[in-house]
């Protein structure tokens, strides 16, 4: 970040408060050049087939609530105005309005009924969708403080995971009877997902619950040790480099748990995959 | 005041116990004003502790310790090298354990419920003394235990105050097995203090109510404690169970909650939020009950809707039980839970929407004062409404998915709980300072202390909202290290700066606090007109509180009645019996006594 290199902030500066400062000048100049470059006051672009519908709900979420406040915001700034203590000028007695209250208990209810009934509709499209069959199958498997990954070999199939299985010699909880497994390869902290495919997540937890988090793909999934999620997938629709990063406080190394993870075009990723050549021992994560 | 004639069977609850003088009443005093001040000041100082963490962590996000500089040296230069990452983890849970159950929960129930109930009911004092300053002490206690856990091998408990196991249930995964074992203990024990206080409010409450003093004429500030208590009792039991749990699992070679041993992880997180979302409601319903009788006495106007206020509160008492799921969207629920956790989620916005609308019912064709109590429960209404609206977002399962551990829920949970619940309490203080002191609090330093808790509150959470919306995490040590947060950091840097004015802001009210003490204009009786029972007695009232058990003739919130010499009718005085108002209020006074 350019502003923590600044000069005037060096490690040798003998005034701290001077350098306080110029910090704080600096991040309100700096502020605005920066964010317009990468839109950080706003949602990241997103890059996922399903973080339109994310977006869209978010969006009539973000007007309905915006007229609302707008409208408490309005009405009680002109009662405090209006209604402000003037000499001679007495309140109005009044208990109440029970058609009022009829009236401002049902329209929040349908709204916020019709909410829900819309947002349910469009999670259990998310989830309920089966991944095509051309999926590709990537399993992911969190630990104190970094994530393993397991790709597919050239036939295309991951070896059976079990998650009683999962444990420190073998933490994709293998099924070593399963053919399929002897050709995956494996890496630790990289991912790269083709442009345009579906990839299939199968999501699990060495020790403690982690989370797959990347923002830019609306996509968020506890990994609660135990089990083995395999609802989720995504599909990529622009190439690009992101992190992926634990969302679950999995401990004091949980700051750093990140990964690279890159959206390439397909026989970038072909290539990629090809160059990974398949350890001999496939139980092993790294 | 005007007391009547009728003397009545209640007082011989009251005066059993003798008053304590001198230094020793702040010890063995059973008199609930005694105890409800013991709990004023001891959480307000954990409330400072509580914002010293706070000011800590801040501190970290804005100049983290770890950061790699370009020439390769760790540490921001302008960092606290101390705060390492696990110190880091162990500020933020402790910072909202402290603020949770140490700061709002024992100031709105433990203070305000304390000295507001037994002299709005017209009742000498609580129906179990003794388990009253007994709760007082355990939580004191829970207290002890947990700032005592800072001082331990490993440190303060660093699982977050949610304390998701397995993380927190083995010590190999989260290294600090003494810390998060006396979190355990001190949770159980604050649980136990809640559970005393609860049922000693419920028996007061129902049994001790001067005569007149129906259900429908209690003020809102009295029917929002009776049923935060009723949530308490049913809420907090689970709690205190689920930690005496995991607290086996720590030190016992149990495996509740460990999987690696056949446990169930997502058992804690049924536990915890079971108790969890009651709680988001025990520390925002107090604080909505005096609102609403603020709101009243300075728009000079009775509550509008009355009765809806209390059925939206009963309601959210209710629904707020079956919730408690919407904070577990993200586990990989099953889509029928996750439905009808959904639906449930937004109807509770409906009652909260109602409260909403009768509160701006009130101000409308008031006659409004702006005092530094009004302008504080204005605030809540507007924070509170905020807060609200970002709970949608949450309720939306897709939506929720994205924010749901991002910055824009730390902004969501700060309006509720700051904006809303801290303001609601600054407002209490405000407005009940000259009966519990005897002298007014400064209006001009009040109406600083406002302005500048107002601003700086706003300037440090809002921009929060974006920050998560950029994607930017909770709970991490130092964003510093994620490339795509990296362009973040002088919104970071600015909301530390907020942060800290905000800190420094609230020693305007502790000067004031302290100086109006002894310096303070004398208050009277009843400084603001207002109508119910504790503005007829002394300020302070005498121990005992009534000298003649009053006796009760209409509802809270006489004010304003048309042809009336004064703009409000204390409860406590009987209708002229010619008005044909007083006909119809006389009725209704004896089928309510």
């Amino acid at each position: 970040m350019k502003l923590l290199e600044t000069p005037s902030m060096t490690r040798t500066s003998s005034l701290r408060g001077l350098a306080f400062l110029s910090a704080f000048a600096l991040t309100l100049a700096n502020a605005q050049a920066e964010i317009r470059e990468t839109s950080v006051w706003w949602l990241p672009r997103n890059v996922n087939m399903f973080g339109h519908d994310v977006d869209f709900l978010f969006y009539i979420i973000l007007f309905l609530t915006g007229v609302a406040f707008i409208g408490v915001f309005f009405a009680m700034i002109l009662f405090l105005i209006k209604y402000r203590y003037r000499p001679g000028v007495a309140a109005i007695h009044t208990h109440g309005n029970n058609a009022l209250e009829v009236v401002w208990t049902t329209i929040p209810a349908f709204i916020f009924l019709a909410l829900a009934i819309y947002g349910n509709e469009q999670w259990s499209k998310m989830r309920r969708q089966t991944p095509p069959a051309n999926a590709l199958p990537v399993a992911v498997v969190g630990e104190q403080f970094g994530w393993n990954v397991r790709y597919p070999g050239p036939d295309g199939k991951l070896g059976k995971m079990v998650a009683a299985k999962i444990s420190k010699e073998n933490p994709f909880g293998i099924d070593v009877a399963d053919p399929a497994g002897l050709d995956d390869f494996t890496t630790y902290n990289e991912l790269v997902f083709p442009v345009g495919r579906p990839v299939r997540l199968y999501l699990g937890s060495k020790d403690v619950i982690h989370a797959f988090y990347v923002p830019e793909f609306r996509l968020y999934q506890d990994m609660v040790p135990g089990r083995v999620y395999d609802f989720v997938w995504l599909k990529a629709e622009a190439t690009g480099n992101f992190q992926l990063a634990c969302n679950q406080l999995c401990g004091q190394g949980h700051y750093k748990m990140f990964g690279k993870l890159s959206v390439v075009p397909e026989l970038a990723y072909e290539a990629w995959a090809k160059s990974k050549t398949p350890p001999p021992v496939t139980m092993t994560g790294r | 005041m005007s007391t009547t004639t009728l003397n009545h069977s209640i007082e011989s609850h009251g005066h059993e116990h003798a008053e304590v003088t001198g230094w020793r009443k702040y010890i063995w005093s059973l008199d609930h004003k005694i105890i409800g001040l013991q709990y004023l000041f001891t959480s307000l100082g954990f409330l400072f502790v509580g914002g010293g963490l706070a000011l800590l962590l801040r501190w970290q996000l804005a100049y983290p310790s770890t950061q790699v500089m370009a020439n390769g040296d760790v540490g921001n230069p302008l960092s606290l090298p101390f705060i390492n990452p696990q110190f880091y983890n162990s500020l933020f849970t402790m910072h909202a354990t402290v603020m949770v159950f140490l700061v709002v929960m024992p100031l709105l129930i433990g203070a305000f419920g304390n000295y507001l109930i037994p002299l709005k009911i017209g009742a000498g004092d609580m129906a179990f003394p003794l388990i009253n300053e007994l709760s007082y002490w355990v939580y004191v206690f829970s207290g002890v235990l947990l700032m005592g856990s800072f001082f331990v091998a490993g440190g303060a408990a660093a699982g977050g105050w949610t304390s998701y196991a397995p993380l927190s249930s083995v010590s190999a995964y989260n290294g600090t097995q003494i810390g998060q074992s006396l979190w355990c203990v001190g949770i159980f024990f604050n649980g136990l203090a809640s559970i005393m206080g609860a049922f000693n409010y419920i028996t007061t409450i129902v049994n001790m109510r001067a005569p007149g003093m129906g259900f429908f004429r209690m003020p809102l500030a009295v029917w929002s404690l009776f049923i935060t208590a009723f949530l308490l009792l049913l809420a907090v039991p689970v709690l205190s169970a689920a930690a005496a749990m995991l607290f086996l699992d720590l030190n016992a070679g149990t495996s509740f909650f460990n999987p690696a041993n056949g446990g169930q992880p997502l058992l804690w997180q049924h536990l915890f939020w079971f108790f969890g979302h009651p709680e988001v409601y025990i520390m925002i319903l107090p604080a909505m009950g005096m609102v609403s009788d603020i709101l009243s006495i300075f728009s000079r106007k009775p509550v509008f809707g009355y009765r809806a206020m209390v059925y939206a509160m009963v309601a959210i008492g209710f629904l707020g039980f079956i919730v408690w799921g919407h904070h577990m969207f993200v586990s990989g629920m099953n889509l029928v839970l996750s439905a009808a956790f959904g639906v449930s989620t937004m109807v509770i916005a409906v009652p909260s929407a109602i409260k909403t609308f009768n509160w701006l019912g009130t101000l409308w064709g008031g006659s409004i004062r702006f005092t530094t109590a009004m302008l504080n429960a204005l605030a809540f209404v507007l924070m509170f409404v905020i807060g609200g609206l970002s709970g949608i977002f949450m309720a939306s399962t897709p939506v929720d998915i994205f924010v749901h551990h991002t910055y824009f829920i730390v902004a969501h949970i700060h309006y509720v709980l700051f904006g809303g619940s801290i303001f609601g309490i600054f407002a209490g203080i405000y407005t009940w300072y000259p009966k519990m002191f005897g002298r007014m609090l400064d209006e001009n330093l009040g109406k600083i202390h406002f302005g500048l808790t107002f601003a700086f509150y706003n300037l440090c959470f809002f921009p929060m909202h974006n920050v998560g919306l950029g994607g930017m995490m909770r709970r991490i040590a130092d964003p510093t290290a994620y490339e795509h947060l990296r362009a973040l950091q002088p919104i970071n840097q600015f909301i530390t700066i907020a942060a800290i004015g905000l800190g420094f802001s609230q020693f305007v009210f502790l000067w004031n606090f302290f100086r109006s003490l002894r310096h303070g204009k004398p208050a009277g009786k009843n400084p603001w007109n207002a109508t119910t029972l504790e503005w007829t007695v002394a300020s302070p009232p005498g121990h005992g509180n009534f000298e003649v058990t009053p006796r009760v003739y209409r509802g809270a919130y006489d004010y304003s009645v048309p042809g009336a010499p004064r703009d409000f009718i204390m409860q406590n005085e009987p209708e002229p019996s010619d008005s044909p108002q007083g006909k119809v209020a006389g009725r209704k006074s004896v089928t309510a006594g």
